[in-house]
């Protein structure tokens, strides 16, 4: 049994490339964040000719740091698709997440209490989640539709629709700088690549694709399926809180609402950046790059000229190009 | 009759809506009023044209995110054809729903011909279809219409809310069209397997088309009638009014993943949804509250049913 | 004689109160293959579950190596060698070969990530053992044949160091060339001294392969016998309860005129040029191997895949099928290769799939007469003998053969006057199989012509009157049933063209 041919598959021949094939392996695997990058880029460029402050040191960081914190939230969306469920209720979770966060910050406790607490009650909240799905054996669909009720329910009797200001400037992280970039941008892209690294190089990160693409040989290979459906709510609780430290924290108060429709906001970036809805497939890279181009979409159309109502009907089309696109190009792929 | 079938999902939630009546005309005197009843009724309409229609929808396996968008959409398209196109109000409510059923018929054609799940494909034209009705409305509103217009909304036909009337011609030809017709039959063969109905040779595509167009049919009505209610128009009408119909839909018993669910489950679902809302409004709880409970209502029916299910079959 | 490797004694598990294995005892030797024989129901798979730690047994205990053990969950099993190639490949289609292999034991890294080289170089080495030099590491599984799929099963089960092998219906769904190549492999692996339990349906397998056979009916265990001392009859009949007569019973059926003719029919790459005339009352076979363009030809005919150019003649007069709705209503029925996806809706009651493609029949205008419906229902269980507590049972419940005869039922509701049949009787038990082959010769009795593919070549041989050759999409022989002999069939299933060997 040598060891001769490893690196090589046998029929093809040997090019300068580290391994053959590597070029279209790239495409193959990460096809749906390249199309996504390229087509970030040519937004770019485009945009650029036409009106050359598009690039401005002020509107990019208006379109990194405004966003960082949708991505972030994508981030553990897109580790529950991949698992093969869903969560429809993140949005009103980083409202409550929100409101608890600030309150604290303004009865005078530490900042790092107010900046913890939502990471830990958010992961105890989708915990509970979790559970319902793994053991109770509810759709993740029904539950978070449920769970969705009763955050948004709560948020808005508890907090009476008051917003909540007079937060101490020292709570303000995203409105900060750590090396001459914006927090929430540091945030967003360390996150990203750690949390890329993770799915990529830990048993955990692939049981995770082994469930969603397969959950009967996922239990069959001995990978405890209704333990780790629990553990990934939790995650994806965590990263709902994190974002939640980048939402909170951009303003000199915090709303008792949330951008409506943000649980879509956040799905809809995940599943363009090549999260299989069925799970199994998809990576957390695609979902930032989602997140970055429909920002990056959001601030062009402003740059040239197109009216601010008209702005979600394009970004509703470009979402239906993509995702046709995507379908022809997995279609001339079988 | 077997003793499962007393434990069928709608028997538990019929009692369930009893109880809850029985303790909310308690609660108030106000609650247990013909008038009151009616009004409720009258409130329900909208979420309840469009939550029969994604019965059909979900028990084939699939969903509607869209129907808000749509709804809004032919609001604003209403208003819109009406007074700055100069069609008829007659004409321009009729063109609204047309164009509202296109929009439906897309949804179908991007998930029959293209193969996009229904999820995507409709979180898709969700942010399409809501665009489109800020895009046409330019944040401006309609209002002023003539007074027949306000029947269908406000009036009565007959003692009852006239909507309500449309509400029920549609859910008892919705229940007998999916119990005891050869349409309702491939409806539950697709929502149970896909690939074998279309191998008995059911037209799996056509009536896949015909029922997201149905729902965006049913979303445009909803969007007329609710333009009559309130008066007027505005581009983010219906916004999340499509978690509100799928909470009613599975509330009702019918399976998220298809194959199961009837219109009689979602009726009463309904019922169960508006009498908390408004039976608690009038013991004092808040508005917001009572979406709570709407919240654990649903996680707690769906678990309570998966219980007896499986103590049933294993 | 060695030890056992594994033994099981007393064996004995029960479901809601039924009991499904009583009192089974069972023992594979290091460098032996031990096949387990069984009809569906008969508790093969309960036993295996219980050596691969997916279930419990309520009784008996399992002794490993000489030390007894309890198995919680299959990594215990994985732990003690023991590993499980199943019949429902459970591989991760999205997912690399490399990956599939070492799914939930990677090599790791001394920073405790993942080693992907390592993963990668092992599993080439591993595909390498088995003779399989041409499978890229890094193909996704998806893209893999069935054949080229069980190997990677295999490798993942070599990767895990296993010392015992159960391999569940390792040749349910594959092609006899396949079939052989498999064959080596498992011969290879007992050289090796791995213990192999083999479950299978098919007896020239076990005859070649097994060196003890043990017989399981009704959760007992009925025997447990050397190969040498056992002849085909002995073992069907052990497993049966009862002798079976003839295991191909063709019945003589008048032949009449034309009633479908093909001329040049194409579809893609897999139906060529393909001509032949099917009489009333004839079952004509269709063999090949996979990708040969048998169930390609099949769903053109059904239109699933309608002809892009040539001529199907139906009574004399030139038809098109566009879709199986139009193949349907022109007298055309399949019955597919994959049951339970294609076939079937399981969670329905009997009555239900059987009016599936007949509900017209059943209804006035657009309502479903349910008195009519039962009706039929009624008699179609009765005709073809489905075992089934009533016919509201929901098809899921049944067991393989009732499934198959349900699917059959469903079509014969349309009076069909060509039956396609895709591999009619695969993961069909011995009995079951018998009935469904007396119920086909009772069709071709009343008239109806059958078009039979079957990947099981004594069952093409037996039951068909012509036998139609198919290779890369084209026709490469066609033979009468005096002159079919398996070595003609298999010449022509490697043939390429009809004229070049002859």
């Amino acid at each position: 049994m040598a060891m001769t041919g490893i690196d090589l598959p046998p029929v093809r021949p040997r090019t300068g490339l580290q391994r053959p094939g590597a070029l279209r392996r790239l495409v193959s695997d990460y096809g749906q964040e390249l199309v996504v990058l390229t087509a970030i880029v040519a937004l770019f460029i485009v945009v650029t000719m036409v009106n050359p402050r598009f690039i401005s040191t002020n509107n990019l960081t208006s379109i990194f740091a405004g966003n960082a914190y949708i991505a972030v939230a994508a981030i553990g969306m897109s580790m529950v698709i991949i698992t093969g469920h869903i969560d429809v209720s993140v949005g009103a979770l980083i409202g409550v997440l929100a409101t608890i966060s600030g309150t604290l910050a303004v009865a005078g406790y530490p900042v790092w209490v107010a900046w913890f607490a939502p990471v830990l009650v958010g992961m105890a909240i989708n915990s509970v989640i979790g559970v319902l799905v793994a053991y109770a054996r509810i759709p993740s669909i029904v539950v978070t539709l449920g769970a969705l009720s009763i955050l948004r329910g709560g948020l808005i009797s508890v907090t009476g629709g008051t917003w909540i200001s007079g937060l101490p400037p020292e709570f303000l992280i995203a409105q900060k700088r750590l090396l001459g970039l914006p927090v929430p941008i540091i945030a967003m892209v360390v996150l990203t690549i750690l949390a890329a690294l993770w799915m990529r190089y830990s048993a955990f990160g692939r049981s995770l694709y082994a469930i969603g693409g397969n959950p009967e040989a996922a239990l069959a290979t001995g990978i405890p399926t209704e333990r780790r459906t629990v553990a990934v709510f939790a995650i994806h609780g965590a990263f709902a809180g994190l974002a939640t430290i980048l939402f909170a924290t951009q303003l000199q108060v915090i709303q008792s609402t949330v951008p409506p429709n943000l649980e879509l906001t956040v799905i809809t970036a995940s599943v363009i950046g090549g999260v299989s809805i069925l799970g199994g497939t998809g990576t957390v890279i695609g979902s930032t790059l989602a997140t970055i181009l429909f920002a990056t979409i959001g601030s062009a159309l402003i740059f040239v000229n197109v009216s601010a109502y008209w702005l979600r009907a394009v970004i509703g089309l470009l979402i239906l190009a993509t995702v046709l696109a995507d379908m022809l190009r997995r279609r001339g792929r079988a | 009759m077997t003793v499962k079938s007393i434990f069928r999902h709608e028997t538990l939630l019929a009692l369930l809506l009893v109880a809850v009546l029985i303790v909310l005309s308690f609660q108030s005197d106000r609650f247990f009023t013909v008038s009151n009843l009616l009004n409720q009724g009258r409130l329900m309409t909208e979420i309840g044209l469009i939550a029969i229609a994604m019965t059909f929808v979900i028990a084939t396996g699939g969903i509607d995110l869209s129907v808000g968008s749509i709804l809004g959409l032919t609001a604003i398209l209403t208003g819109v054809f009406w007074q700055n196109v100069g069609m008829p109000l007659a004409v321009a409510a009729c063109a609204a729903i047309a164009v509202g059923s296109f929009a439906g018929f897309c949804n179908g054609l991007i998930i029959t011909r293209f193969n996009v799940p229904p999820l995507i494909a409709t979180l898709a034209t969700l942010a399409l279809y809501r665009g489109l009705a800020e895009g046409i409305s330019q944040a401006r509103s309609v209002r002023g219409y003539p007074e027949w217009f306000y029947v269908l909304g406000q009036g009565e036909v007959l003692g009852v809310p006239t909507q309500l009337w449309i509400l029920l011609l549609a859910a008892v030809l919705a229940s007998i069209i999916l119990a005891y017709t050869r349409w309702g039959r491939t409806v539950y063969a697709i929502g149970s397997n896909e690939v074998a109905s279309r191998f008995s040779g059911l037209s799996v595509e056509h009536t896949k088309l015909a029922l997201y167009t149905a729902s965006g049919f049913a979303a445009a009505l909803a969007g007329v009638i609710f333009v009559s209610r309130v008066s007027t128009t505005r581009s983010d009408m219906g916004t999340g009014i499509e978690l509100d119909a799928i909470t009613a839909v599975v509330l009702g018993g019918t399976s998220i993943f298809g194959g199961r669910g009837t219109i009689l489950g979602t009726v009463i679902g309904l019922c169960l949804i508006q009498a908390l809302k408004n039976g608690l409004s009038l013991a004092g709880v808040k508005g917001d509250g009572t979406i709570m409970l709407i919240g654990a209502v649903l996680i707690l029916a769906i678990l309570a049913s998966n219980l007896f299910e499986r103590s049933g079959t294993r | 004689m060695t030890a056992p490797y594994v033994s099981l004694t007393g064996m004995s598990k029960s479901f809601v109160g039924v009991k499904v294995l009583k009192d089974v005892s069972f023992d594979v030797r290091p460098g032996e293959v031990h096949a387990l024989l069984g009809e569906n129901g008969a508790g093969k798979s309960t036993l295996i579950k219980m050596m691969a730690g997916l279930y419990t047994p309520d009784a008996g205990t399992i002794v490993v190596d000489g030390k007894e053990m309890k198995f919680a969950s299959t990594r215990d099993a994985t732990a003690a060698g023991i590993a499980t190639v199943y019949q429902e490949l459970l591989l991760f289609p999205e997912m690399t070969v490399a990956e599939n292999v070492f799914l939930g034991h990677y090599p790791r890294t001394a920073l405790g990530i993942i080693d992907w080289p390592e993963v990668r170089a092992r599993t080439r080495q591993l595909l390498d053992q088995l003779d399989t030099f041409d499978l890229d590491v890094d193909t996704k599984v998806l893209s893999l044949s069935v054949a080229q799929r069980q190997r990677v099963e295999i490798a993942k089960a070599l990767s895990k160091n296993a010392r015992v092998l159960i391999m569940d219906e390792p040749t349910a769904s594959l092609v006899e060339a396949d079939v052989q190549r498999l064959m080596a492999v498992v011969r290879q692996l007992r050289e090796r001294g791995v213990a192999i339990v083999y479950v299978s349906h098919r007896m020239s397998e076990i005859f070649a392969l097994a060196d003890r056979v043990t017989v399981l009916r009704d959760g007992a265990h009925v025997g447990t016998r050397d190969i040498g001392e056992v002849d085909e009859r002995e073992l069907v009949s052990m497993m049966v309860g009862r002798p079976i007569d003839s295991l191909f019973p063709k019945a003589e059926a008048a032949i009449g005129e034309t009633v479908l003719e093909v001329k040049n029919l194409n579809h893609g790459r897999h139906v060529r040029d393909i001509s032949f005339a099917l009489r009333k009352g004839e079952i004509l076979g269709i063999a090949g191997l996979v990708g040969s363009g048998r169930t390609e030809l099949a769903l053109t005919l059904f239109g699933m895949t309608p002809a892009t150019s040539g001529e199907i003649l139906l009574d004399g007069k030139p038809v098109r099928i566009a879709s199986p709705r139009q193949a349907r209503d022109l007298g055309i029925a399949y019955v597919p290769e994959d049951r339970g996806l294609q076939g079937l809706v399981k969670s329905m009651a009997i009555r239900k799939n059987v009016s599936m493609a007949s509900i017209e029949g059943v209804s006035s205008g657009i309502f479903i007469k349910a008195g009519a419906e039962a009706q039929r229902a009624l008699d179609a269980v009765k005709r073809l003998g489905v075992r089934c507590r009533s016919i509201a049972q929901p098809v899921g419940e049944l067991s393989g053969g009732n499934q198959q005869k349900v699917v059959i039922a469903k079509w014969l509701q349309t009076n069909p006057k060509v039956l396609i049949l895709d591999e009619p009787t695969r993961g069909v038990d011995v009995g079951a199989k018998a009935e469904i082959h007396t119920i086909m010769g009772e069709l071709v009795k009343q008239g109806v012509a059958i078009l039979m593919i079957s990947s099981e070549l004594p069952e093409v041989l037996g039951m068909s009157d012509r036998l139609l050759v198919m290779n890369g999409g084209r026709v490469t022989g066609v033979l009468d049933r005096a002159e079919a002999t398996p070595e003609r069939v298999g010449a022509a299933m490697t043939r390429l063209e009809t004229g070049e060997a002859a």
